[in-house]
This record gives C-alpha cells, sequence and structure tokens, in this order.
C-alpha cells in the first residue's frame, strides 16, 4: 500500500524540519516587524536608508488604513506596468537568446497580474515565452514584491490588535524590511542549499549537447536556482521550465525535493508564530496553527488514500505497487510527490511536481478545497489573514454564544470590522462563480478537454486557482485565449487586492479601539474547544458555499471514498 | 440613633401585573402577522424578503406555466409541486411575521401595564378646603398638599410643611437608620417612595411627577423601529452576506448546470429555488427581530424600566459593578447578634430584659431581639397582655419599653438615652459600646427598673443568599466592588461575609464618581447601582446606571435603568437577561448554518437524482426528489414557530466559564442543529411518504 515506514518517517522528518523552520522564522519575523534590533542590520540598515532615500519615504511615520493600501497598490500597479511592457516588448530587448517574440497584451496582462498577485499562473511555457529579461529583471523581481507585499498587508493587519492610535504601521518600512531582513537572506540560502544539490544557475541561457546517436539537442537552462528558490520561498509557484518542479532541472533529486517542500512551509508557516509574538500573547499562536494542521494533516492522508490506487485500474486487475503514478513523477515516491504537492496548493505556492489532471477525482477534490479554504496554510501573509478573518466572523458567532458582545484579544468584534471580513467571505465565491458561469454559458469553457464533469473541474480549478492566488493548473486546457487571459488576470487581481484591502480595512479598525483587558467573561481563544470550533467554522461556511461545484465537478466523476 | 419603632401597616406599593390583555389575543397576533406581508415591512429584513420574492416566482410558475415553456415543460416535476413549493414559501414568511407579531404583543402589553404603574400610586391630596380626597400620584402637582400617614408611602419629593414624623428612607438612602424630618427649619424634604413609620405629616410637592423614565420606557417597547445596537447590526451584516453569497452560489449554479456535455440533464428550477431557501439563514434571520424585542420586554417583566435596549446588551458586557453595601449587601436593618451583660449582671437576666424591653416591639429591630433571646434559651412567664403596658418609642425619648405587672420598666435605647434614665452607666461596658460602635455595630442599653443590665449589639447583617449572588457574579467574570460610608474595619467584614471581590471604605460622596472613571480609564464596561442625589453623577458615568425608584429623581434621570422594586441585587436578573439575549442570537445562527448541512445532503442528491456517482450525497436515503425537497422546506419553516419560543423566553444561561459556556452551546445548537436537521427532514419525509405525497 502507500506508506511503507521509510516513507512515512520521510513525509513526517520533512513535516517536523518545516514547522521548526518555520517556528524560528515566525519569531525572527516578529522581532524584524516591530522594529527590534537583528543581527543583519549592521549590513542592511544602510542599504534600507539609501531605498528610503530614493523613495524620498518616512519609514518611522505610522499610517493610517488607507494610506497604507493606497502605497501598497500604488507600488504594485508601478511594478505591474513596468513588467507588462517588459513582456509586450521583449522581442526587441536584450538578454533574448532564443529570440523570444513579445507577448500578446492579453498574455501580458495576464502573466503580469499573475507574479504581480503572487499566483504565477503560466499561461506561457517559460521556456519559449519569456525572455531571460523579462523572467530575472521582471517576473522575479515581481516574486520578490509580491511575497512582501503578502507579509506587509499580514503584519499590518496584526498591529491593529496591538495599536490604539487608529494606525498600522509603514508600508515602505514593512516592505523593504521583508525584503532586506526576509525574502533576500533565506532565497540567498536556498538558492545555494539547490546550486550545491545540482540546480544550474548560469546566464548561459542554454547547453547544446550533441547526441550520442548523432543529432544536436539544445537544453534550456539559466539561472534556475536562484528563480527556484524566491519561487518556493515567496509562495510564488511559477516554475522556470514548463513542467515546474517535475523537470528534472528545477527538482533533480529526492533531496531538493525534501528542500524545495521545507521552503514552501517555511513562510506559510511562519505567520501564526508570527502572529503570537506580535500581539503579545504566544499562545494565541495554537489555536491557528491546530487548525491549520488538523485540516492540512487530513488533507495530506486524503491525497495519499486517493492516490495509492485507482479504483478503475484496480478493478481490471492491474497492480498499482507503490501507488498510482499516473501523472506522477517515477523518480519520486507517491508520498513525496503528494506531500510536494499538497504543500503546494494548500500553502497555496502553486508549483506542481504532477499533472493535476490525471489525478483521481477524489485527489483533485481535496486540491480544490484547500483552494476554496485558501487559509489552511494558505500563501504567505495573505494566507494567515484569511484565516484571522474566518476566526474574526467565527469569534462573532461564537462569542455571542458566551453572552458577551464577540471580542478577540481585547479588541471588539463590531459592525466596521464585520462589514469588511463579509467582503472577504464574498470575494472569493463571487470571483470563481461568476467568471465560471460566464465561461459555461456563453461556451468558452469548451477549451477545456475530456467528458463533461472532468472539463468543469478543469475550468473550475483554473478559476479557483487564479481567485485564491494558486498558480497552480490542470490541463488539458487551452486557455492562453484573450478570454481566459482577460478574466483570468482580473480574477486574480480581484482575489488579491479586494482581501487585502478589507486585511487593511479591519486592522485600522481593530486599531481604532481601545484594548478592553480580558476577564475571567472573556471567551478564552487559546484553547482547544475554541481550535475545534474555527475547524467547524471553516468547514462548515466552505462547504455551503463550494459543495454544489465539488458536486458537479470531481465528485460526479466518481469519488472512491475510503 | 434609635431603633424601636412603633407597629406599622403595609405600606402601599406600586406592583406590576402582566396582565393578559387585547395585544396578545391569538386574533390581534394573527392579523398583524398578515399585515406584515407588506412588502415595505418585508424589505426590512432582507433575508426573509428574498424568500418573499421567490414565493411570487414560484406562484408564477404555478399560475402561468406557459410563461415557462423552458423550465415547466422540461421539467420531470409536476405543476402541483410548484403550488406545494410555494405554499410553503409563503408559510416560511409567515412564521417569520408571526414571531415578530408575537414578540411585539408582548411588548404591548407590557406598555400597558407600565402605564399602569403609574396610576398605581395613590396619594391622600388636602384640598384648599381642608377636605381630603384620594387622588393617583401622578396627578399630583408642585404646590400641592398631601396627608401622609404612618405605614404609607411618600408619593413625590415634597417638603414637611406640618408635623414631624420618623422616615425610612432606607429604600432611597441606602441609610438603614430612620431619619427625622419635621416642619421648620432644615430638615423638612421628604423624598418620594420613603415610608412613614412614626408621625403624621402634611406634605407639600416639590416635583412634578418624575414619570419621564417610564414615559421613555413605553415608548422603547412600543417602538416600531428599534435602534439596533451594533451587534445585531454586525450580526445583520453577517446574515445578509451569507443570503448574498448563497443567492450567488444558486444562480451561478443555475448556469453551470447548461455547462458543455455535463450530461446532468435539466434542473428543475423551483428545486434550486427551494435549495436557496433553505440554505440561506431563514431561521435567525425570521427570529431575530423577535429576539430584540423580547429582551426588552423581559427586562419590563422584572419590573426594571430602561431608556435603551443598548442598555441591556450593555448589561451582559459588564467586567464590574460597583454595589452600595447598605441595602444591597445588607439587608439595611440592624439585627441583633450578640448580648452584653453589664458587670455583676447575670448574663441570662440581661437577655431576659432585654427580651422583656422588645416583647411589644414589631420593628425588625425588635423582633430580632426576640429572637436572638429565645435562641439563646430564654423562656419567659406567661404574661398576659392586659397587664403589662407597652412604653411606645418616641423621638423625644429614644427608648422603647414595657411597664411589667409589678410595676417595674423593662427599657431599651440607645446608650445616651440609657445613661440619662439609670443616671449612670458601667465604664467597662461603655468600652464595648464603644468599641462595637467602632465595628460598624449599634450598641443598644438595656435597663430594668433604674439598673443597667447590658447591651445589645445590633448589626447590620448581609442579606441572606448574597454571597452566592456574588460567587455568581465572578463565575460570569464580573467583579464587584463594595462601595461603603462605614470605617475598614467594618467594610472589611462585611466585604469578608459577604464574598465581594473588593471594598471600598469611608467612602466620601464622590468617591463612586471615581471609581466609576477609574475602571472605565482602563476600558472596563462599569454597572453601579445608586440611589441617593449623590450617586447621579456616577450613575450617569457608568456604562450601565442602576437606579432605585425610589431613588431621588436625579438619580433616576442618570440611570439608565431604574428598577421598580427598588431592589439593587436585580441587576444580576437584568446582566443575565442581556447574556441570554446575546447567546439567544449566537445560538440561533449556529442552529441556521448547522442545519443547513443537513440541508444540502437533502436537496442536492434531488437535484442530481440521475447520476449514480453522487449517490453517496444522499446519506438520507429519500429517493423520491420532489418529496425531498418539500420535505427540507417544510422542515425549514417549521423551525420557526419551533424556535419562537427560545426567541422569547431566551437561550439559557447559567453562570460558568466562557469557554465552557461555548462548548455548552456548541453542543446543544451547533451539533443539535445538524443532527435535528437530519432527523427532521427525514422524518417528515417519510410522514409525507406515509400520508401518500409523492
Amino acid at each position: 500500500m502507500l506508506a511503507s515506514s521509510s516513507s512515512l518517517a520521510d513525509v513526517l522528518f520533512t513535516l517536523g524540519l518545516g514547522l521548526l523552520l518555520a517556528r524560528w522564522l515566525g519569531i525572527y519575523m516578529a522581532k524584524v516587524f516591530q522594529g527590534r534590533p537583528t543581527v543583519l542590520d549592521g549590513f542592511f540598515d544602510p542599504v534600507d536608508r539609501v531605498v528610503y532615500g530614493v523613495l524620498g519615504v518616512d519609514p518611522r511615520r505610522a499610517m493610517g488604513w488607507k494610506e497604507y493600501a493606497g502605497a501598497l497598490i500604488v507600488s504594485n500597479a508601478v511594478a505591474l506596468v513596468f513588467v507588462f511592457l517588459l513582456l509586450f516588448f521583449q522581442g526587441g530587448l536584450p538578454w533574448n537568446a532564443f529570440h523570444v517574440q513579445g507577448m500578446t497584451w492579453d498574455l501580458a496582462f495576464h502573466t503580469t497580474s499573475a507574479f504581480t498577485t503572487n499566483t504565477d499562473y503560466q499561461h506561457y511555457a517559460p521556456e519559449s515565452g519569456a525572455s531571460l529579461l523579462s523572467a530575472s529583471v521582471g517576473l522575479q523581481m515581481l516574486m520578490f514584491l509580491s511575497a512582501a507585499s503578502g507579509l506587509a498587508v499580514l503584519v499590518a493587519f496584526v498591529r491593529g490588535f496591538v495599536r490604539k492610535d487608529g494606525r498600522i504601521g509603514n508600508y515602505w518600512s514593512d516592505l523593504v524590511r521583508c525584503l532586506t531582513r526576509v525574502l533576500f537572506p533565506l532565497a540567498a540560502v536556498g538558492a545555494l542549499i539547490l546550486i550545491f544539490a545540482g540546480v544550474p544557475e548560469t546566464l548561459a541561457q542554454s547547453v547544446h549537447h550533441t547526441l550520442l546517436g548523432g543529432g544536436f539537442e539544445v537544453v534550456p537552462t539559466g539561472p534556475v536556482a536562484s528563480w527556484d528558490s524566491i519561487e518556493m520561498i515567496g509562495t510564488n509557484g511559477g516554475g522556470y521550465f514548463a513542467s515546474n518542479a517535475g523537470d528534472p532541472l528545477q527538482n533533480p533529486t529526492a533531496f531538493t525535493n525534501l528542500v524545495e517542500i521545507v521552503m514552501m512551509m517555511l513562510l506559510t508557516f511562519a505567520p501564526p508564530f508570527l502572529f503570537g509574538r506580535m500581539v503579545k500573547r504566544p499562545n494565541e499562536t495554537y489555536p491557528h496553527l491546530g487548525a491549520i494542521l488538523i485540516i492540512f494533516v487530513v488533507a495530506l492522508l486524503l491525497l495519499f488514500y486517493f492516490e495509492a490506487s485507482n479504483p478503475f485500474l484496480a478493478a481490471t486487475g492491474v497492480s498499482q505497487n507503490g501507488g498510482y503514478f499516473v501523472g506522477a513523477e517515477s523518480r519520486f515516491s507517491i508520498s513525496e510527490s503528494v506531500l510536494f504537492q499538497g504543500i503546494s496548493v494548500y500553502g497555496n505556492v502553486g508549483a506542481t511536481s504532477m499533472s493535476l489532471g490525471s489525478l483521481t477525482p477524489g485527489a483533485q477534490s481535496v486540491l480544490l478545497w484547500g483552494m476554496f479554504l485558501q487559509c489552511a496554510p494558505g500563501g504567505e501573509g495573505t494566507g494567515f489573514g484569511t484565516l484571522l478573518i474566518n476566526a474574526l466572523l467565527a469569534i462573532f458567532v461564537g462569542g455571542l454564544m458566551v453572552g458577551r458582545t464577540p471580542e478577540y484579544l481585547g479588541k471588539k468584534i463590531g459592525p466596521a470590522q464585520i462589514r469588511w471580513a463579509i467582503v472577504t467571505l464574498l470575494a472569493h465565491p463571487l470571483a470563481i462563480f461568476i467568471p465560471l458561469a460566464v465561461a459555461s454559458v456563453a461556451g468558452f469553457s469548451q477549451v477545456a478537454a475530456g467528458p463533461g464533469s472532468h472539463a468543469f473541474t478543469i475550468v473550475l480549478y483554473e478559476f479557483t486557482s487564479e481567485s485564491a492566488n494558486n498558480g497552480s493548473g490542470m490541463g488539458p486546457i487551452g486557455d492562453a485565449t484573450p478570454f481566459f487571459n482577460v478574466a483570468g488576470g482580473l480574477i486574480m487581481l480581484f482575489g488579491r487586492f479586494v482581501p487585502m484591502v478589507a486585511m487593511l480595512a479591519i486592522g485600522g479598525a481593530l486599531a481604532r479601539q481601545p484594548d478592553i483587558p480580558v476577564g475571567a467573561g472573556t471567551l478564552k481563544t487559546s484553547s482547544v474547544t475554541f481550535t475545534l470550533y474555527l475547524v467547524g467554522f471553516l468547514l462548515i461556511v466552505t462547504g455551503l458555499l463550494f459543495l454544489p461545484v465539488l458536486a458537479m465537478g470531481p465528485f460526479a466523476q466518481g469519488v472512491n471514498w475510503p | 440613633m434609635t431603633a424601636a419603632r412603633p407597629t406599622q401597616t403595609q405600606a402601599v406599593g406600586a406592583t406590576v401585573s402582566v396582565r393578559r390583555d387585547a395585544h396578545t389575543s391569538v386574533g390581534v397576533v394573527l392579523s398583524r402577522s398578515l399585515a406584515k406581508f407588506d412588502p415595505r415591512k418585508q424589505v426590512r429584513n432582507p433575508v426573509i424578503f428574498v424568500v418573499y420574492a421567490f414565493t411570487f416566482f414560484t406562484a408564477a410558475v404555478w399560475a402561468f406555466p406557459w410563461l415557462f415553456p423552458d423550465i415547466v415543460g422540461t421539467s420531470s416535476f409536476s405543476r402541483s409541486f410548484y403550488l406545494a413549493v410555494t405554499a410553503i414559501l409563503l408559510l416560511t414568511v409567515w412564521f417569520a411575521n408571526i414571531a415578530e407579531a408575537v414578540a411585539e404583543a408582548q411588548a404591548k402589553a407590557q406598555a400597558d401595564s407600565l402605564r399602569e404603574v403609574r396610576a398605581g400610586l395613590r396619594a391622600r391630596q388636602i384640598l384648599p378646603d381642608g377636605r381630603q380626597r384620594w387622588i393617583a400620584a401622578t396627578q399630583l402637582h408642585r404646590g400641592d398638599l398631601v396627608e401622609v400617614r404612618p405605614g404609607e408611602t411618600v408619593p413625590l419629593d415634597g417638603d414637611v410643611a406640618k408635623g414631624g414624623a420618623m422616615i425610612d428612607e432606607s429604600m432611597m438612602t441606602g441609610e438603614s437608620a430612620a431619619v427625622v424630618r419635621e416642619s421648620g427649619g432644615d430638615r423638612t424634604s421628604v423624598l418620594g417612595g420613603s415610608r412613614i413609620l412614626d408621625g403624621t405629616i402634611e406634605l407639600r410637592i416639590t416635583s412634578e411627577p418624575g414619570t419621564s423614565f417610564l414615559d421613555r420606557m413605553i415608548q422603547l417597547v412600543e417602538a416600531t423601529s428599534r435602534d439596533k445596537s451594533p451587534n445585531e447590526i454586525a450580526l445583520t451584516l453577517v446574515l445578509n452576506a451569507l443570503t448574498l453569497a448563497l443567492l450567488v452560489v444558486i444562480v451561478t449554479f443555475a448556469y453551470l448546470l447548461d455547462f458543455t456535455s455535463l450530461g446532468l440533464g435539466t434542473v428543475n428550477l423551483a428545486t434550486l429555488v427551494a435549495l436557496f431557501v433553505c440554505l440561506v439563514p431563514t431561521t435567525i434571520g425570521g427570529l431575530l427581530s423577535a429576539v430584540g424585542i423580547s429582551g426588552v420586554t423581559r427586562v419590563a417583566k422584572s419590573n426594571v424600566v430602561c431608556k435603551s435596549g443598548k442598555a441591556i446588551e450593555a448589561a451582559g458586557d459588564l467586567d464590574v459593578l460597583i454595589l452600595d453595601k447598605t441595602g444591597t449587601i445588607t439587608v439595611g436593618a440592624r439585627l441583633a447578634v450578640q448580648f452584653v451583660a453589664a458587670p455583676g449582671v447575670d448574663p441570662i437576666d440581661c437577655q431576659r430584659t432585654a427580651l422583656l424591653a422588645s416583647l411589644l416591639d414589631e420593628t425588625p429591630e425588635g423582633r430580632s431581639i426576640t429572637r436572638l433571646a429565645t435562641l439563646r434559651g430564654v423562656r419567659l412567664e406567661k404574661l398576659k397582655t392586659t397587664d403589662v403596658k407597652a412604653i411606645p418609642f418616641s423621638t423625644a425619648r429614644r427608648m422603647s419599653g414595657l411597664v411589667l405587672p409589678d410595676g417595674s420598666e423593662a427599657m431599651k435605647g440607645s446608650v445616651g438615652a440609657i445613661t440619662d434614665y439609670a443616671g449612670t452607666f458601667p465604664a467597662e461596658l461603655q468600652l464595648v459600646a464603644d468599641d462595637a460602635s467602632r465595628r460598624g455595630m449599634t450598641p443598644l442599653g438595656i435597663a430594668r427598673g433604674k439598673q443597667v443590665m447590658g447591651l445589645v449589639l445590633l448589626k447590620d447583617v448581609v442579606k441572606p443568599g448574597i454571597s452566592q449572588r456574588i460567587q455568581e457574579l465572578r463565575t460570569m467574570g464580573i467583579r464587584t466592588i463594595m462601595c461603603t460610608g462605614d470605617n475598614r474595619l467594618t467594610a472589611l467584614t462585611i466585604a469578608r461575609e459577604s464574598g465581594v471581590d473588593e471594598y471600598v471604605a469611608e467612602a466620601k460622596p464622590e468617591t463612586k464618581l471615581k471609581l466609576v472613571a477609574l475602571e472605565k480609564s482602563h476600558g472596563r464596561l462599569v454597572a453601579m447601582t445608586g440611589d441617593g442625589t449623590n450617586d447621579a453623577p456616577a450613575l450617569a458615568r457608568a456604562d450601565v446606571g442602576f437606579a432605585m425608584n425610589s431613588g431621588t429623581s436625579a438619580a433616576k434621570e442618570a440611570g439608565n435603568m431604574v428598577d421598580l422594586d427598588s431592589d439593587p441585587t436585580k441587576i444580576i436578573d437584568v446582566i443575565s437577561i442581556g447574556k441570554q439575549l446575546l447567546i439567544t442570537r449566537g445560538a440561533l445562527t449556529t442552529f441556521s448554518i448547522t442545519n443547513d448541512v443537513a440541508k444540502y445532503f437533502a436537496v442536492i442528491p434531488a437535484i442530481f437524482i440521475g447520476v449514480q456517482t453522487l449517490g453517496f450525497l444522499n446519506v438520507l436515503q429519500l429517493s423520491d426528489p420532489s418529496t425531498a425537497v418539500l420535505a427540507t422546506l417544510l422542515f425549514n419553516a417549521l423551525m420557526i414557530p419551533l424556535l419562537i419560543p427560545l426567541a422569547l423566553i431566551g437561550a439559557s444561561f447559567r453562570p460558568m466559564p466562557a469557554v465552557d459556556l461555548l462548548r455548552r452551546n456548541l453542543l446543544l445548537y451547533g451539533l443539535g442543529g445538524l443532527v435535528s436537521a437530519f432527523v427532521g427532514i427525514k422524518v417528515i419525509y417519510v410522514v409525507m411518504t406515509m400520508l401518500g405525497y409523492s
């Protein structure tokens, strides 16, 4: 069956290592964003000062939420326009060994949106669709910026719980410190490890071989390790190669597979620890971490189960020793592939090491479920922000049941917070269902191949992945069309910035409130009861919104339930 | 100060009774519920309004099927199915209307009984020509003259124009000792609500009937458009958002079913409407306003007048409660706790004399002395009432007692009076008396003939059951602070006995205000009880100012709640009602949402009845799709009337730690909602099948 003791130990070791490092990182990041001294200050403080000087900003001035949101949107918009132009005109720009043409406007829009929103959905083939200049100056820059933006928003949101002056911090300071203190160092270390493990890092854009049997082969290459590193750490997920982490140059060995899994876990699992420290109540880490782990581990177990064997194949008597390998890399065990894919989708990284369209319908539903939730653990920053918003809603309903107007960490949850929380709650289903209905009625969905329910799953997966800013795709679908490019680009921007603005607004509303002291009548949120309640709340609310489409898609294909 | 008082008759009190009247009759409620079908009224509640709107759609499909050829022509559902769906949807809306109508009817009945309160208090007016007549206190005006006799309640604030009296102001000022008020001089002011113990006075009314708070309460319970609390606004937002999200889910679902080559066949639109109506939180949506109205009504029913609905919710949130000692924590009357015999006097003789001196004294103090002596084993030889003569208490003598058959007198009175009476007072006993005074007790001297026999020590004792209530408050997470003008030692004693968390001794009039301000500056929600004019600023500053009806009108105006029974401990009931209000809202919301899980598993299989692979969703094994849909809709509709009692009475609240309360209510309403929906839908389905519907 699936879990031989060695592969189980492999999985547990990887998860344990990831969590341990995420804990260390979360605590370190809390220090960074509280403005406390860190070991890297001596080197990076002068760098920061130069950046602030160039931008002409005062990093010490705390902003209200509207100003913070304005700075976020302006900086992201400037980057978006810059990279759009880069992609559109790349045909005439240098560092273009393969003479890649400029992207069409719609494809450039989709690609820029994808990388600005940390989605990294790729409607283009990386090897032949983007020049080295586009990739390393344009897209890779966005990979850093989007990761830093996500974390900055989370940090500002969390500050709402501790501040009382209505201000939530300085965007520029958060952004720059996130880049210099967190992302650059982590990405550098990650890239070095990958280089030593055999991932190429070169400015050469291809390697030429003469084949043994005669003939000639051009293997595209480039600064893969540095790309790969920020792809995983920044939960971006866009591959340097089309087959992403399934490509032997991007993920050559079981060791790099493990390293990449741990890299994906770093910033997705660090936020609960960051949160506990920043609100100065370290115990508040655990209900959130607990809820995330309960959902994530159950999802992994289901994935293992569904990928252990395909019931239709089993019925024909074909041996599936070691698992159902269709769509999986034969270089890795099923448990290794599933672990990679599980964290990649549930952490909204979106990197793929399997062919998702070939998975069993059960596994496909599990992956979709993770993107419906977006918060177990979800993408860096925004995933945990979404969890916090869900927690606020859960506390609002549950808190009433203890006979007090609901409060969390000493802040009342009133109409101001609820108004924005429901915006987040509504944004995701709206961004998925409306384009889905349009695509379905207008016939655009015909580009998805396969029988009805499977084709439906593919289109559902595409929009869900875009709205959740995940970026993984399920094929086969010819989605590089103007409709899918424009709709997808808009969905990604909507699914990214609407919840972000909501998070900042909630942070601002929280920060305007005085602290309510914790009394004996206050609901203790760092408790098992609350953790389980949060899990139940997430599952029921998500189920209410998404059960019908799950039924039409993967369920209708036939799921072999445990 | 002295304790003995003449016998009193029962005071005239204001009582409130809930009258079954025209408002709550079935006919009135039904007609009001039908009037609520007016769309202009429905639109105020979006959750129910969308159900109402869909009723018209299904009705149209049933009535004019030719207008909807796409739906009816291809459907496997009969036309009567649309009629049934329409009927159940109407029923759902109607049930929500009934819930609101019942709650409003109760409120109206309550408002009527509040009006009675004003009419309840009567006074003996002295007309200019000297004649007297009984009129309602509400009809008195400034300058009117009234006569008040022993045992009667002073109708309104006034000045004594003639005569003098011992007056029990404990209900207003909290001071247990009676005060003397007489005409002339600076002790003429009498507070409305106080009780005459001894003496008859003529009173000139100095205030207009202070009923403005009553009027406000009546407005509050009768108001058709209540001012919603922030919490109710936020919950409404959540419910509306959930409704909107589900609308998007269902509407897009209808289009997704057209998905190219999905091969699922056409789905009946009424089924989708039914699914939507089942899923929107109609239970809480239909009952939400009833919950709010009933909160105000229940507070009013417990004889508490509150000036805003928000104050009730604030009561549920309290962190700190500041309580007066006298009259709140203690009974407010001094009771005998100890006898001290004079040197060389047999303790039994001392007790016997005290008993004799109090034999005909019917005041709480006198009775408490008799009780204590009897408890100590003192027995008297039979005495005929005709043989003895009472020496009643008078303000002049400050003593009372009994002339025994042998002509000797048994007397009790203040130490000073007894000293005057006996001509001397043992120094040792004087020390004991002084020490007792310091500890907050009242020493009374006892004398037989001219011999001082000893002391009886009286003390303001802690009310029975108060420590349990304070414990309840602690379990709710509310800190209690006792505020008293007594010295530290007395305060400490009472604080220990009652179990309050903190106490402030030697409090000055402004201490309460400082205390309220201090607690509020830490972000806590503070309540305080009070009745004196001194309390008014603090009552106004507190989040919940709980004033006594017997208090001064300044206090009543300052507070946001007034207790008509002048029982300060009733604030605990108000806190419970506030908490129940919130719990009920949360419970019904949770119940609504967990119900939905079962509804999905009943209706989705009915939509995909032909799809083999989705058979696993049909956990309830409902084989006939249209019956399944109708059973689910019916269950959904029936939940509203079934839960009306919960909405009106409120979810139960027992003080316990918040996490335990959450666990308990999650199991009760969360899991309960999940299980009851699965069971309920299945039962209705089976019954419908048995009745031959399919």
